[in-house]
């Protein structure tokens, strides 16, 4: 599996070239292109178990849960994959570690490598914001997207991140979820709310803007909706 | 012995008409008016490169006897030879600098303008791509409708209903406006509605169909229509029911949300709906989803076109519509009252 990013840093996409029997693993509506050969799967998190009212019942917890795999057939294929948001990706090569990413910053991955999108480490209720992590374990090859550009910080020792700034880190950092300020009160007021404080050695690799963040000051400008 | 390079600077003399400077110039120099034109309004233009003192204060001289100001580089601290002039070559390259980003550009097309069609120049890619056209005098250009951001004040503009109706039904702007440069050549500034790149084709009798959002201008050799698809590639797809058939000859720009991606066709390609740009003719294209029936539903791709035969598609990396279901989320809740 060749992976090549284009069009850095603003809008981001990625070719990936697949030999034979290579199988590319996608967020769902992540495809822009592919070469006709190209074979789709639609799957939950976990292609054996996991049924389809499982999946429902995360869409409606408002995650998106579906993947896709591309296998080319009869010779290779490419794929280009692409994001709603502008921004950066980000390729690493993953060797029998763990890497924990965000939902929404999960692009692609080589299809040895397990995913598991139900991974409750952090408390969903705790962190406010909507968002679920994807753990990614085993070797090969994983692309990750941002908003924005995106960074890596090394962190050695101890280390705060904003939740929605949060791309990827690496499973070898402890995290807890905590209050931006030393007070409840300052960390709501200054809307801060929620951060992620990592400790140990590791990468976090960060967002430089928060989808969440744009999305909210998009909401005057737009026409309400009913429910 | 030093030699010397002699550059126009682009200043007319005081004394002098611009236009009769041009045209003297363009007499001179043995070329064209539109080039003289161009020269003189880029500035900093070597005419006369590596030559000695003698002859550069002689082209010098002459230049500045029709009232064309010149300055020779470097500047004087000495035979003769007939005045021939060179080639005209830009001391300054034409395009904008590219951003120190790790942009890989090898997928988009070099910005030559095609010497058949106008000079433009095209800043800003691929993030946020702005077009600036230099319109001959008396020409006209088709622009698509509020998307003119500067212009010169002699431009004329008239709202010309093209296509008739089914450009009412192609959602969008349906109308183009026309530029008319009246009396001189003049400049228009274009900005299309939505960031990302943008790219240019010289039509020379082919055919392009382009998305219809993707439309930015063109010269008025090349004819606009709006094409039905038919009911059910349109329908199906869940985008535009219509695509713009570009045909003729002439100059034609198109633009993209995000970047943009050429993609040569050899017999097979798939492109989700939101992504096309523009296609060219000898491709055929099909509605159809991909996978089977879950994947339909759940792959979050719905329904894609797959193109089949030899030609070029130009695809983009970000959709208008998946970008409008993101921000959907983000309007404000009106409770009913009912």
């Amino acid at each position: 599996m060749d992976i090549e990013l284009v069009n850095r840093p603003g809008n981001t996409a990625a070719k990936v070239v697949l030999q034979p029997g290579e199988i590319c693993t996608a967020e769902s509506g992540a495809m822009i292109a592919m070469s006709g050969n190209m074979d789709i799967t639609t799957t939950t998190h976990k292609k054996k178990s996991g049924g389809l009212m499982k999946a429902i019942k995360r869409m409606v917890a408002g995650e998106s849960l579906f993947l896709n795999h591309f296998e080319p057939k009869n010779g290779s294929g490419e794929v280009w994959l692409g994001t709603t948001l502008a921004g950066d990706m980000e390729m690493m090569e993953l060797d029998q570690d763990s890497l924990i990413v965000q939902g929404s910053s999960f692009l692609a991955c080589e299809h040895d490598i397990d995913i598991d999108l139900g991974w409750q480490g952090f408390k969903s209720v705790f962190s406010g914001e909507s968002v679920f992590w994807v753990n990614l374990k085993g070797k090969g090859k994983v692309v990750v997207s941002s908003f924005g550009a995106i960074y890596p910080v090394q962190v050695d020792g101890e280390y705060i991140v904003d939740t929605g700034h949060i791309v990827a880190f690496n499973e070898t950092l402890n995290f807890s979820i905590t209050k931006a300020g030393s007070s409840w009160f300052h960390s709501m007021l200054g809307g801060e709310g929620l951060v992620c404080k990592f400790s140990g050695q590791g990468t976090v690799w960060c967002q430089s803007h928060n989808p969440i963040s744009f999305g909210q000051s998009l909401t005057s400008g737009l026409r309400p909706r009913r429910v | 012995m030093s030699t010397y390079n002699v550059n126009v600077t682009g200043e007319i003399s005081p004394y002098a008409q611009r236009d009769t400077v041009i045209q003297a110039f363009a007499k001179m120099a043995n070329i064209d008016e539109q080039k003289a034109e161009a020269i003189f309004s880029k500035g900093n233009v070597t005419i006369k490169k590596g030559v000695d003192e003698e002859t550069a204060v002689k082209f010098q001289k002459a230049l500045d006897q029709i009232g064309a100001v010149a300055v020779i580089d470097p500047p004087l601290p000495g035979n003769e030879s007939p005045l021939s002039f060179d080639e005209p070559e830009p001391i300054t390259p034409d395009s904008a600098p590219e951003a120190s980003s790790p942009a890989t550009p090898q997928q988009v097309e070099p910005q030559t303008p095609d010497p058949r069609g106008y000079q433009f120049n095209i800043e800003g890619r691929p993030d946020y791509a702005f077009l600036t056209v230099k319109i001959p005098a008396n020409e006209t250009l088709k622009v698509e409708a509020s998307s003119m951001a500067t212009m010169d004040t002699h431009l004329k503009m008239k709202t010309k209903l093209r296509g008739g109706f089914s450009r009412f039904l192609s959602g969008e702007s349906i109308f183009i406006n026309e530029f008319t440069a009246e009396g001189g050549p003049g400049e228009i500034g274009i900005a299309p509605g939505s960031p990302g790149d943008m790219t240019h084709l010289y039509l020379d009798n082919n055919i392009v169909y382009l998305q219809n959002s993707a439309f930015v201008a063109s010269t008025m050799g090349v004819a606009i229509e709006t094409k039905w698809q038919g009911l059910t590639k349109g329908f199906f797809s869940g985008e535009s029911l219509f695509l713009i058939r570009a045909s003729g000859q002439g100059d034609l720009w198109f633009n993209t949300y995000g970047a943009l991606i050429e993609i040569d066709v050899e017999e097979d390609y798939v492109v989700d709906t939101g992504n096309i740009v523009a296609f060219t003719d000898g491709l055929d294209y099909t509605i159809t989803k991909v996978g089977g029936y879950k994947s339909l539903f759940f792959s979050g791709e719905g329904f894609v076109c797959r193109f089949k035969g030899k030609g070029k598609v130009w695809i983009q990396t970000r959709g208008v519509s998946a970008f409008s279901w993101w921000a959907h989320w983000y309007r404000p809740v009106e409770k009913s009252n009912n």
